[in-house]
């Protein structure tokens, strides 16, 4: 039957819908060779149509096969870009390593061009009235107070402040630090807001 | 639907029986009972409905669709009396999706009102599910799509009840992050 590897590869990216899973290239790599396979026997059957009339509708069987396989080859490739869409704005610019894993070269060199364009944009924002750009990954929610208690879930090491104090960041120590300072740190998970 | 809409892709998956009007040289192995090479004009197969679609839109049409049982007249009759009773996620994971492609190949046009009053019989049910707190269970019959409902109503739920108390919005991890973070937990755990 045709279409049935496809249909393996884009369950694998429906079951995780949350997290980004390697990149499948063995499995893209076979679906690409029968893409090729068809095709050729495309070409002989329609070639051969002159004699045989009847081949008209074999061929036109694998030419929708062969769409099939177009379409979700490519939707199987979106989804991943929106996945890695969002790494962008939860991870930040440099991904760590085991995730850097899961992408392929050219994947990576999207990301690498994504980050830098919404660099850019973000460095244009308010430039007319005097600001020099807004992070918009930071303050999701409005901040309700200038410092929050804080508890450290990994090993991160020292973190240096605005003010030039230097943070020891250990595993399970607490710290009364300022929002604007551990956002991103809590959004990538190193740390955890307590009341 | 959009064409790049992974959901759609496996909804098209499914299967539809279909009567092909043409012989088909070289696809006999689209009929797991037939031996020959060649597929013969006036057998009846059961063929995705991404295929079925695309060759009966051709001029002349390949094949004709038939309905899957499961929109058939014993099944409308079982979801007119009552539609709740029914287990869609064993019978039918995506009962709405795929009523929505053969509706157009059944003339009378009754899976169109099947479906619609389906859905309206159910719609407590997903309104109960989004609430229970045993939601296992409640989960259980549901289609896919309407699980997905629910785990929509679930979350707006939520998020109306913290805005209500006003209380301090603590700052969280993202959830990408946050799930990675359990994989790699659950692969440790493993090793």
């Amino acid at each position: 039957m045709f279409g049935e590897k496809v249909i393996e590869l884009l369950k694998e990216s429906e079951r995780n819908r949350e997290t980004l899973s390697p990149f499948n290239d063995e499995k893209i790599r076979q679906i690409i060779e029968e893409m090729h396979i068809l095709f050729k026997l495309n070409m002989n059957d329609a070639n051969a149509t002159s004699e045989n009339k009847s081949l008209w509708t074999t061929v036109q069987v694998r030419h929708s096969a062969l769409e099939r396989n177009k379409r979700c080859l490519l939707a199987y490739l979106y989804d991943r870009i929106n996945k890695i869409k969002t790494l962008r704005w939860e991870f930040g610019s440099v991904l760590p390593p085991d995730i850097r894993e899961l992408l392929s070269d050219s994947e990576y060199d999207w990301f690498s061009k994504y980050s830098t364009n919404l660099a850019t944009f973000m460095r244009s924002l308010g430039q007319d009235i005097g600001y020099s750009g807004i992070d918009l990954t930071e303050n999701l929610r409005p901040p309700k107070s200038l410092y929050i208690e804080v508890l450290c879930i990994t090993d991160y090491g020292k973190l240096e402040l605005e003010d030039g104090d230097v943070v020891m960041l250990k595993k399970n120590s607490r710290h009364f630090l300022p929002t604007s300072e551990c956002q991103t740190l809590i959004r990538q998970g190193i740390l955890k807001q307590i009341t | 639907m959009s064409y790049l809409s992974v959901t759609d892709i496996l909804v098209s998956n499914e299967k539809v029986p279909c009567k092909f009007l043409h012989d088909l040289p070289k696809l006999g192995f689209l009929d797991p009972s037939c031996t020959d090479d060649d597929l013969k004009a006036g057998t009846s197969v059961e063929i995705p409905i991404w295929l079925a679609e695309s060759l009966s839109s051709r001029r002349p049409p390949l094949v004709t669709v038939d309905l899957p049982k499961v929109y058939k007249e014993t099944y409308r009759e079982i979801f007119s009396a009552d539609a709740c009773t029914v287990d869609l996620h064993k019978l039918a994971q995506y009962f709405y999706e795929l009523g929505c492609y053969v509706a157009k190949y059944d003339i009378k046009g009754e899976v169109s009102t099947t479906l619609v009053n389906t859905f309206r019989q159910r719609f407590k049910m997903i309104l109960s599910a989004s609430v229970a707190t045993d939601s296992i269970n409640a989960l259980q019959p549901l289609s896919e799509c309407e699980r997905d409902h629910t785990a929509a109503a679930m979350t707006t739920e939520k998020a109306l009840s913290s805005w209500l108390k006003r209380g301090e919005s603590l700052l969280t991890t993202a959830t990408m992050v946050a799930n990675h973070r359990k994989r790699k937990r659950a692969e440790m755990e493993m090793l």
